[in-house]
């Protein structure tokens, strides 16, 4: 009676064999199967859905007052002559590139550093995730804080090591202040990388290692022609993913400059909050955040795709 | 006999268990939402106010509402759109929420009940006030606290560095004055550790508040009469910001880091005894005294008048901070909100305030004839100054114009010409103001 032939049907979803009709048992099954993931849906389209549809049609009409009839696409054609939201654009681009980049660079070698046998790894596993686990606004506290001009910890070491004459302004200094963002975010989100990367790596084959030694491979010859071949894939995941919550970093910019000074690291997610929340353009922070996102779908394409081909 | 007395004791049980859902049912429960409460000494306050209140009616359950004082306009709007939020509100300063809130229809039309009540109900606040509270005709909020804008300097270090500690600066250019003498290396390292002066820098309501009392003292002002274009192209303008930024940039009498510096940041720093002056209200003092409370703040902190600009005699020179209660347009509730509102704003409630948080009020009855506060120090010399302070514009567009102001300020403190960013500011603030004006109406040129 339990004797489900489910085998039957594997790697070609609910069809069974290529061209068969399904049975009757699979069409049920397909049919609990989606009965019992419809509140998933359900509650990811009220909690996502909604509110994305919402924004969209905000941006082209105030849809609270107006209603449908007062289509626009002027907050579009502002957006585009609009020097703030430009160059925010370009700031966006900038910050989250490089706090992908050293994402990269810093979790794929925590990663090989915390795959080799070095002793005590479990621990130094746990201590390198650590920032992971620091919320967005703590993390820009923290970081604030240490960034003080006067009473911080950075400028008392750097003074005391008389490697400064008096105390730098990192958070003041329009040069200083997104490479002092940027390290912050560095700290608290390369772990990711890391995990994903660590993963990867466990996931080689140890014979292809060995293979390589046995043809006189160094070690800098394994990494390019065993590791990251290997690494590509998860590389490219752990990038795509990175890009998307790193475009909308907001806890951690917010908490330390509010995109100041001077809008020196204003990126789209704190501009477009401020739109939103602090001056009450709905319909014009509405445009602003249906162009991030439209930007992120683009670099979500190949991840979404990949997910999909391997389902 | 036993039995007769199981039979009264039945009876008055079932009396009970018949009435009491009755009266819990009449109960109605109403939300008050206050930054406040997130102070140790105004959540006692205002929960021994809400008590008080609870026994005078005891038909209305009051819930508080705890929320951040940065982040309470966000959350109310939210609320207001989902059509939800606390039945009444207390907001401030008034000029970053009341233009948004009221043009946006989420307040409740208090003219009505104000209106039931007695005649003149009204007088006893400051006609200023009134008048900043109301829009189109209509009121939507009674003023709470109402405090001046004034300078408070440490007399400690004044003496230390060979200033009179009873005299503080009159004027702008003795201020400078002072805070060059006040400017110095006190442990001997050969690095400044005191600066004379600080400032708030960082995109901030808080920056308004410090950065106005200057632009008013040299006789400048944001906004034209009418509200249609900037007025800050005026050569008192530009000499009020130059003077600001100078003091920075120029004389070094500000200490690092001004662009990130919030109100919370200085009065840190002025509890630290790393700035001698700040410009402040009747909320400074009780917090440097709760950041330090083993120093003798009470002879150490003094408050005057701000400066003004050397040889004038400006009629305003300051701007005040209000705060006001409003009630929600959401409200199921309205007559026990007007009720709770009305009561947060008597005379008694406000001198409550005054005697446990030092904060003055919008009333005229109180801040002008409670002797507390005509004795007091601090707040004789704060209420004093109100006949001298003016608000900033209440209308819709003044977060973004502050925003404007406060960015192009940014520019000047981090090294760049003012004129340039001053004049971005100018046309900025003329294109947010641009659905002001009629058809071909054009701004002077800056």
């Amino acid at each position: 009676m339990n004797a489900v032939p489910l085998t039957k049907s594997k790697g070609r979803g609910c069809l069974g064999r290529r061209g068969s009709p399904p049975s009757s048992l699979h069409r049920r099954h397909t049919r609990q199967g989606l009965a019992f993931i419809l509140p998933c849906f359900v509650l990811l389209g009220l909690v996502l859905g909604f509110p994305m549809v919402v924004a969209f049609v905000n941006s082209f009409t105030p849809l609270w007052s107006r209603g449908l009839s007062g289509f626009t696409i002027d907050y579009y054609r502002r957006l585009l002559q609009d020097p703030i939201f430009l160059n925010s654009l370009v700031r966006t681009v900038y910050f989250v590139g490089a706090t992908v980049a050293l994402h990269l660079v810093l979790g794929l070698g925590m990663a090989l550093v915390l795959n080799s046998a070095i002793r005590a790894r479990r621990l130094f596993r746990i201590v390198a995730l650590l920032p992971w686990t620091v919320p967005d606004v703590v993390a820009g506290l923290v970081w604030g804080w240490m960034y003080d001009p006067l009473s911080g910890i950075l400028n008392d070491a750097l003074l005391r090591l008389g490697v400064i004459a008096s105390p730098i302004e990192w958070l003041a200094t329009p040069s200083l202040v997104m490479p002092s963002v940027i390290l912050a975010d560095v700290w608290r989100g390369y772990p990711f990388v890391m995990l994903v990367l660590l993963a990867g790596l466990q996931a080689i084959p140890k014979e292809e290692y060995e293979a390589a030694k046995v043809d006189g491979a160094n070690a800098f010859q394994e990494f390019f022609h065993v590791t990251l071949p290997h690494l590509g894939r998860m590389i490219a995941i752990a990038t795509i993913l990175d890009v998307i919550w790193q475009a909308r970093r907001f806890g951690l910019i917010w908490v330390m400059t509010e995109g100041g000074p001077a809008r020196s690291t204003e990126i789209l997610s704190v501009l477009a909050y401020r739109q939103y929340f602090k001056f009450f353009n709905f319909e014009y922070a509405s445009a602003m955040a249906v162009v991030l996102a439209l930007i992120l779908v683009v670099v979500g394409l190949p991840y979404v795709r990949a997910v999909a081909r391997r389902a | 006999m036993k039995s007769r007395w199981c039979r009264v004791v039945g009876i008055v049980a079932l009396m009970c268990a018949l009435v009491a859902p009755a009266a819990t049912a009449q109960r109605v429960k109403i939300v008050l939402s206050n930054w406040h409460l997130v102070e140790p000494h105004w959540e006692k306050s205002i929960k021994e106010a809400v008590a008080e209140f609870m026994v005078r009616y005891p038909n209305i359950e009051v819930v508080l509402d705890y929320v951040s004082y940065a982040e309470k306009e966000t959350k109310y709007m939210t609320a207001i759109e989902a059509g939800v939020g606390p039945d009444v509100m207390h907001l401030g300063p008034a000029e970053i929420s009341f233009g948004l809130f009221a043009t946006r229809g989420y307040f409740r039309d208090l003219t009505p009940f104000i209106q039931a009540e007695a005649a003149g109900f009204l007088d006893a606040w400051y006609p200023g006030v009134v008048d900043a509270l109301s829009h189109e005709g209509k009121v939507y909020g009674l003023g709470n606290n109402y405090q001046a804008m004034v300078l408070m300097w440490n007399k400690r270090l004044f003496a230390e560095a060979g200033l009179d500690p009873e005299r503080p600066p009159q004027t702008w250019e003795e201020l400078l004055d002072y805070a060059k003498k006040l400017t110095r290396d006190r442990d001997g390292d050969g690095r400044i550790d005191t600066w004379g002066l600080g400032m708030v820098g960082r995109v901030d309501p808080g920056f308004q508040l410090r950065f106005t009392p200057i632009l008013f003292g040299f006789g400048a002002t944001y906004l034209s009469a009418d509200y249609r274009c900037a007025a800050i192209n005026t050569a008192a303008a530009k000499e009020a910001v130059k003077f600001f930024v100078d003091l920075f940039v120029t004389h070094g009498v500000v200490p690092p880091g001004v662009t990130d510096m919030t109100p919370g940041k200085v009065r840190e720093q002025f509890a630290a005894e790393k700035i001698a002056m700040k410009i402040t209200s009747a909320w400074g003092p009780p917090i440097v005294k709760s950041i330090r409370p083993d120093v003798d703040w009470d002879n150490i902190i003094g408050i005057a008048p701000v400066p003004v600009k050397a040889g004038t005699n400006p009629e305003i020179r300051t701007t005040a901070f209000l705060s006001y209660y409003a009630m929600n347009r959401n409200t199921k509730n309205p007559k026990e909100s007007w009720e709770l509102l009305k009561f947060l704003t008597s005379k008694e409630a406000q001198e409550k305030w005054f005697r446990d948080a030092r904060v003055l009020s919008a009333r005229r009855d109180v801040s002008q004839q409670y002797q507390l506060i005509l004795d007091d120090p601090y707040a004789k010399v704060i209420g004093a100054e109100l006949s001298r302070a003016a608000m900033v514009p209440m209308i819709p567009e003044w977060p973004q114009i502050i925003e404007a102001i406060n960015v192009a300020v940014q520019k000047g403190l981090l090294g760049q010409p003012v004129d340039p960013a001053w004049r971005d500011a100018y046309l900025q603030i003329n294109d947010i103001l641009a659905g002001r004006r009629r058809a071909g109406e054009r701004c002077p040129a800056y």
